[in-house]
C-alpha cells in the first residue's frame, strides 16, 4: 500500500510536470466576407454542462461590446444576426482553472464560423473565467473591419 | 545493484507511464495531413489559389499543432492529386480562391487513446467578380491509439493528422459538389 502511494505521487509529480508546460497562445480570426461592427443581434448557445456560467461571461463581454445579447441552451431565435457557441477546457492543479477556451461567431443560417478566438493558459499563467473571456472576445474585435 | 534498481523501479515506472499518456510538442506533418485517396464527383476546369489561416505553430513545450504553411500545402497537394481543379497556383491569380480556416482543433491532454476534433471554414470565391461559391463549416475528427504509437506525443500527432486528413477529404468532396 505504501508503495502504491509513493508511486501515485510520483506519478502525479512527473504528470503534471509533463503536462503542465507554461504554454500561452491567444489567437483570433475573421473570414474577410464577415462584418462583425455590423451584427447588433446574437445568441449565445451555452452548453448544456456547463455549470460555470462561462455563456454568461460571454454574453456579458459581448454587450460591452455593443451587441443585444440573449443565451441558452434552445435553438437560436431567428432574429439574430449571430449565434456564438464555445468550447471550455477546465484542469485541476492544486484548484480547477481554465485551460482553453474557443469562442465561435456563426453564421445563423448555415453553422459557418465567421469569427473565432482561442486562450490556452496552463497553470502557471492561468487567467480567471472572465479574463479568458475578455481575452478572446477582444482579439476576435481586433480582427473585425 | 538489483536493490538500486528495487528502489527505482517505482520511478522508472511513473516516468515510463507519464511519457506514455502525455504529450509535448511535435508539429502536423504536411505529407500525414494530405488523404491519398480522395474520389471526387467533379473536375473543375479552373485554375485555384489556397490560403489557410487559423493554424498556429508548434512550440517547443506545446502540443500538436496545425501550421498555416503545412495545411495550405496538404490541401494543395490533395487538390492537385485528386485533380478536383485544373491547376493550383500561387499568389492570387487564379480564377478561384479557396481560404480555409481553423477554427477549432481540440486535442486531448492526457489519455491513452486520443481523439481530436476539428473544425474548419471553407470559402470558396470567383475571383472575377469577387462572387462566393461556398462557405461551410467541415467538421472532422481523428483518433489514435496505443496500438498506433506507444510515445504520447506521437499518438497525438498522429490523431492531429487524422483529423486534418479527414477535413481535407469532406471539404474537397464537398467543393467537388458546387457548379462553378
Amino acid at each position: 500500500m505504501k508503495k502504491f502511494l509513493k508511486l501515485a505521487v510520483l506519478l502525479g509529480f512527473i504528470t503534471t510536470i509533463m503536462s503542465g508546460c507554461a504554454v500561452n497562445r491567444a489567437t483570433g480570426s475573421v473570414d474577410p466576407s464577415a462584418n462583425l461592427t455590423a451584427m447588433k443581434a446574437m445568441y449565445v448557445k451555452k452548453l448544456p454542462a456547463d455549470d460555470g456560467g462561462t455563456n454568461e461571461l460571454i454574453a456579458d463581454k459581448l454587450r460591452s461590446k455593443g451587441v443585444t445579447v440573449t443565451t441558452g441552451t434552445e435553438p437560436a431565435p431567428g432574429n439574430v444576426d449571430a449565434v456564438v457557441t464555445y468550447i471550455d477546457k477546465w484542469m485541476w492543479d492544486i484548484t480547477m482553472y481554465m485551460l482553453e477556451l474557443t469562442i465561435t461567431i456563426r453564421d445563423p443560417k448555415n453553422d459557418f464560423p465567421m469569427a473565432t478566438g482561442n486562450s490556452f493558459h496552463t497553470s502557471l499563467t492561468r487567467l480567471s473565467p472572465k479574463e479568458m473571456v475578455n481575452e478572446v472576445v477582444d482579439n476576435i474585435y481586433k480582427g473585425a473591419k | 545493484m538489483v536493490r538500486t534498481f528495487a528502489r527505482c523501479s517505482p520511478l522508472l515506472a511513473a516516468g515510463i507511464l507519464a511519457l506514455t499518456l502525455t504529450g509535448c510538442s511535435s508539429p502536423a506533418n504536411r505529407a500525414a495531413m494530405t488523404p491519398q485517396d480522395v474520389v471526387v464527383s467533379k473536375h473543375h476546369p479552373y485554375s485555384l489559389s489556397v490560403q489557410t489561416g487559423g493554424g498556429a505553430n508548434t512550440g517547443a513545450m506545446d502540443s500538436s499543432n496545425i501550421s498555416d504553411a503545412d495545411f495550405k500545402a496538404a490541401i494543395e497537394d490533395a487538390v492537385g492529386q485528386s485533380k478536383l481543379f485544373k491547376s493550383v497556383v500561387q499568389g492570387s491569380g487564379g480564377d478561384y480562391e479557396l481560404i480555409v480556416r481553423v477554427t477549432t482543433l481540440s486535442k486531448p491532454i492526457f489519455g491513452a487513446t486520443f481523439t481530436v476534433e476539428m473544425e474548419t471554414a471553407w470559402s470558396l470565391t470567383k475571383l472575377s467578380d469577387r462572387s462566393v461559391a461556398m462557405r461551410k463549416s467541415v467538421k472532422s475528427s481523428g483518433t489514435a491509439t496505443m496500438g498506433d504509437a506507444f510515445a504520447a506525443v506521437t499518438r497525438l500527432r498522429l490523431a492531429v493528422e487524422a483529423a486534418a486528413r479527414d477535413n481535407i477529404s469532406q471539404g474537397l468532396k464537398a467543393v467537388a459538389e458546387q457548379n462553378l
